[in-house]
């Protein structure tokens, strides 16, 4: 550990896989305390790496990040996450100057691998360049090796995790990997762990894919040092106590993310049939209840986590009985489930175990499963473009067809690989009008006829339609700091006003106010916005799909429920005032940018 | 016996309104501890208990609560492992790589917490090639007569690992003999009484009792009770799935 960094190693580990070469690169002081880790610290190290705009996400100079934060691998509730940063493979601009601009991506995964990288004495990694054949990374401590893996390309996500680990010889490895649809640049690619657990969003595994990097595997003996040790033991206390018992932490454990399927659908604001209505009326099918009788065999938690929202389980008295694979959560539930109408249970757990073995991510999957259908529907595309596929609503067989397609680009499916957006381009008849995503990134499950705050969160989220980004500029600024810190959002409320910034201040030795606090998600979140800006990216880029403001709801409690357009753009003018940005450009302000300590984004 | 009996009565009470559906399932799958122990091929425990006076307070895992969050590992690691900070000595940071209690995650989802099952035949300390002293009648390896745990006279011990090798052929193999001495490392201290893991777990997944020897999976390797509930919990009708 290098002086004055508490609760960092102060190294990062930086891979070449051209050369083959690795290197332990000190982590500047200054960085740490102005960008902290996770997501921050990834898009510092982004924004010094790639220097001019407009490189291809895909090539070997783009920069993949497992970043996690400066509580990651302390025992501290939920500490578990890992922040993947590079840049986007799935977005673009409207009229940038380059032709393969893109913006930042982040995708934030739980499990173990982020506590485990601290452990091997490291505050992130960092991937660069290409390997000629397939290759692995094993870490292990201060000993770091690319080694072949070629045996294992093609190999499913399910499978290789166990046979990975027989390979490694030791349960104590913490892995994580590509599917077949990152070896095959599905763009929507993502890296799985513990075969289920994803950072799911924003093409990681795309990136991962083009590196020729199947898997990387770490364990670690060591931890960090904190700044004040007694302090950061009775901060600790208190958290746990925080958790203990609350209806927060029952809920969470009780449904994990899929007590929102029915709640959601009782409100009108998820995602179903490609976003047209908000409320699925077979929802109970799918939901928490019939998937805790049906599929849920037990409680799964992250490192330290007292809330446990994954459910492992096993298709138990429904179609595709026998299958062994977690149990829908909102996301998965709602994107392969109520979205293209399915209802199924069985068939639903089905899609979900093929979407994880293949590496996807279900969200752009899903959604952009559920646009063809509904084109198929409309007829601007017939059985022939889908290579013969009935892909009607609710037809379980049909999606699975398409989940095989995209994660193999067989067909059609090498089109639909590669997202909504291009495919309404290939398509046209207007299908653009309900091409669900903003900037290229498709949006999840949560749908906005009812809840245009939710609009915001997707046109201002920085890595394209995010719904995790959040609906306020507060709530915004917040989350980047917890993707920063290494601890899960989920848990975040159950940490009390002052938790974290106690925590993070034990650890560190630097005083972390409420003030400090939020000023440091704001800095993260105005230098994605930079990047993103330099690379071409404008006001109109932040834009919703028209579906929103033409088609209101016809069923359900959000019956008729439309956006306005001039209001929705009122809202997102005053975001952007009250962020200190130009409302015509989305560029942040020079003042902005001084007061925030970037002022090295600011041309000369 | 009778003491054990209840608490295993209620243990598997508890077991039943957790589950009960699931619980008679594995009553009916004919999975029971007969069954597991003879795979083991090694004496059967419940014949020393009889001839046993004394049983242990020692640390169960309840394996259907237990979420493998590995809580455990981090305050084992805190509370055995002290450090002295500012000439206070205060618990450690919580490395899980000292823990005494390991959490071993396998695929399909199953979580095995292996600690030491302070074994009343103690195949560790048969293994142990060191002459007993001739006051204490201790070998290198020995049983605190007090608390029953397992420990390690350091001066004595000649490193030859032989005590994690019979641990690990014959039992829970949580015996990890230490990377540079080669000592033996990871027994079970029950914390002074206060068993840390037990009092930090956030499912209660874990407790400090006298167990049954019969109970099911006591002394088993993680490996083998995670081949056992994969096959219960996951292979319903096994047509289709993971299930090899
Ligand atoms: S703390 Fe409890 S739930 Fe978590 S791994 Fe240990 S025994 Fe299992
Ligand atoms: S579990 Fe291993 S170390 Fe513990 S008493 Fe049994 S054989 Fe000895
Ligand atoms: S009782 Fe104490 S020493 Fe034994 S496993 Fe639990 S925490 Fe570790």
């Amino acid at each position: 550990m290098s002086k004055g960094m508490n609760g960092y190693h102060g190294v990062i580990l930086d891979i070449d896989l051209t050369s083959g070469k690795i290197n332990r690169k000190p982590v500047p002081v200054e960085d740490t305390a102005k960008f902290v880790g996770g997501r921050g610290l990834g898009m510092k190290i982004l924004w010094d790496r790639l220097k001019t705009p407009g490189i291809d996400a895909l090539s070997p100079e783009n920069p993949l990040m497992f970043m996690p934060g400066p509580l990651s691998g302390f025992p501290v509730p939920a500490s578990c996450r890992t922040c993947v940063v590079t840049k986007s493979p799935r977005t673009s601009a409207i009229a940038s100057e380059y032709p393969q601009a893109s913006t930042v991506s982040y995708s934030n995964m739980g499990g173990f691998f982020g506590p485990e990288i601290r452990f091997a004495g490291y505050d992130g990694m960092v991937i660069t360049g290409k390997a000629s054949s397939p290759v692995y990374v094993l870490i292990d401590d201060d000993k770091a090796e690319v080694r072949d893996a070629k045996k294992f390309w093609g190999m499913g996500t399910d499978e290789f995790d166990r046979k990975f680990i027989e390979e490694l010889g030791d349960r104590r490895f913490r892995t994580c990997y590509i599917g077949p649809a990152g070896e095959n640049l599905v763009s929507y690619a993502c890296i799985i762990n513990t075969a289920a657990r994803a950072a799911g969003r924003g093409g990681t595994g795309c990136v991962m894919g083009s590196k020729n990097l199947k898997a990387i595997a770490v364990r670690g003996t060591k931890m960090p040092d904190v700044a004040d040790h007694k302090q950061f033991l009775d901060f600790l206390e208190q958290a746990r106590e925080g958790f203990k018992g609350t209806d927060f932490t029952k809920g969470w454990r009780y449904g994990g993310t899929a007590r929102a399927l029915a709640w959601s659908s009782g409100r009108g604001s998820q995602a179903v049939r490609n976003f047209r209505e908000g409320t699925f009326a077979d929802i109970d099918k799918i939901g928490d209840e019939a998937a805790r009788q049906k599929t849920w065999i037990r409680d799964f938690a992250c490192y330290c986590c007292p809330l446990s929202c994954k459910k492992s389980g096993a298709v138990k008295t429904v179609s595709h009985t026998g299958l062994a694979h977690d149990g829908p959560e909102y996301e998965t539930g709602t994107m392969f489930g109520a979205n293209l109408l399915v209802s199924d249970l069985g068939g639903l757990m089905k899609e979900i175990s093929s979407g994880d073995d293949y590496g996807l991510d279900i969200i752009s999957t899903g959604n952009v499963i559920g646009f063809l259908m509904e084109n198929y529907e409309k007829g601007n595309i017939d059985r022939t473009f889908l290579d013969g596929i009935d892909l009607t609503w609710g037809n379980v067989d049909a999606v699975l067809k398409m989940i095989d397609k995209i994660a193999r680009r067989d067909g059609v499916g090498d089109m639909a690989s590669k997202g909504v957006k291009l495919l309404a381009e290939k398509i046209g008849s207007d299908s653009d009008k309900f091409a669900m995503h903003v900037k290229g990134h498709e949006l999840a499950a949560w749908n906005v006829h009812v809840d245009p705050g939710m609009g915001i969160s997707y046109v201002s989220s920085n890595r394209g339609a995010c719904h995790l980004n959040g609906r306020t500029l507060e709530e915004q600024n917040s989350n980047a700091m917890i993707d920063s810190t290494g601890v899960c959002l989920f848990a975040d409320y159950g940490f009390g006003e002052m938790g974290l910034q106690n925590l993070l201040t034990a650890v560190t030795g630097i005083e972390w106010t409420k003030e400090e606090y939020a000023k440091a998600g704001e800095r993260i979140f105005n230098l994605e916005r930079m990047f993103n800006f330099r690379e071409g990216f404008r006001r109109e880029d932040d834009t919703l799909p028209d579906r929103f403001f033409a088609e209101p709801l016809t069923v359900g409690p959000g019956q008729g429920a439309v956006l306005d357009r001039g209001e929705f753009t009122k809202m997102l003018d005053e975001y952007y005032e009250k962020r200190g940005w130009d409302p015509k450009t989305s560029k942040p302000t020079k003042a902005k940018l001084q007061n925030l300590g970037l002022s090295f984004t600011i041309e000369t | 016996m009778s003491k054990a009996r209840v608490i295993q009565a209620e243990w598997q009470n508890d077991m039943v309104s957790f589950s009960r559906r699931d619980f008679i399932k594995q009553v009916a799958a004919g999975g029971g501890a007969a069954i597991i122990l003879g795979n083991l091929g090694v004496l059967h425990l419940s014949s020393v208990m009889a001839e046993q006076a004394v049983t242990y307070r020692m640390i169960a895992v309840d394996l259907k609560k237990c979420t493998g969050c590995r809580t455990c590992e981090a305050v084992c690691s805190a509370y055995n492992h002290k450090q002295k900070v500012n000439g206070e000595l205060l618990n450690g940071l919580g490395n899980p790589y000292l823990t005494n209690i390991r959490v071993h995650g396998f695929n399909p989802d199953v979580d095995v917490p292996a600690v030491c099952a302070m074994c009343l035949d103690n195949p560790c300390i048969e293994a142990c090639p060191v002459e007993p002293h001739p006051e204490t009648g201790r070998k290198a390896l020995y049983r605190d007569e007090e608390t029953g745990t397992i420990r390690n006279d350091r001066k004595r011990c000649i490193a030859c690992g032989s005590c994690a090798e019979a641990c690990r052929a014959e039992r829970v193999g949580i015996i990890y003999p230490n990377p540079e001495t080669n000592k033996p490392e990871r027994m079970c201290t029950l914390c002074d009484g206060e068993p840390q893991c037990v009092k930090y777990c956030p499912y209660d997944a874990l407790s400090y009792m006298e167990i049954d020897l019969e109970r099911e999976f006591y002394g088993k390797s993680p490996e083998l009770i995670a081949e056992e509930l994969t096959r219960r919990w996951y292979a319903i009708d096994g047509k289709e799935g993971k299930n090899e």
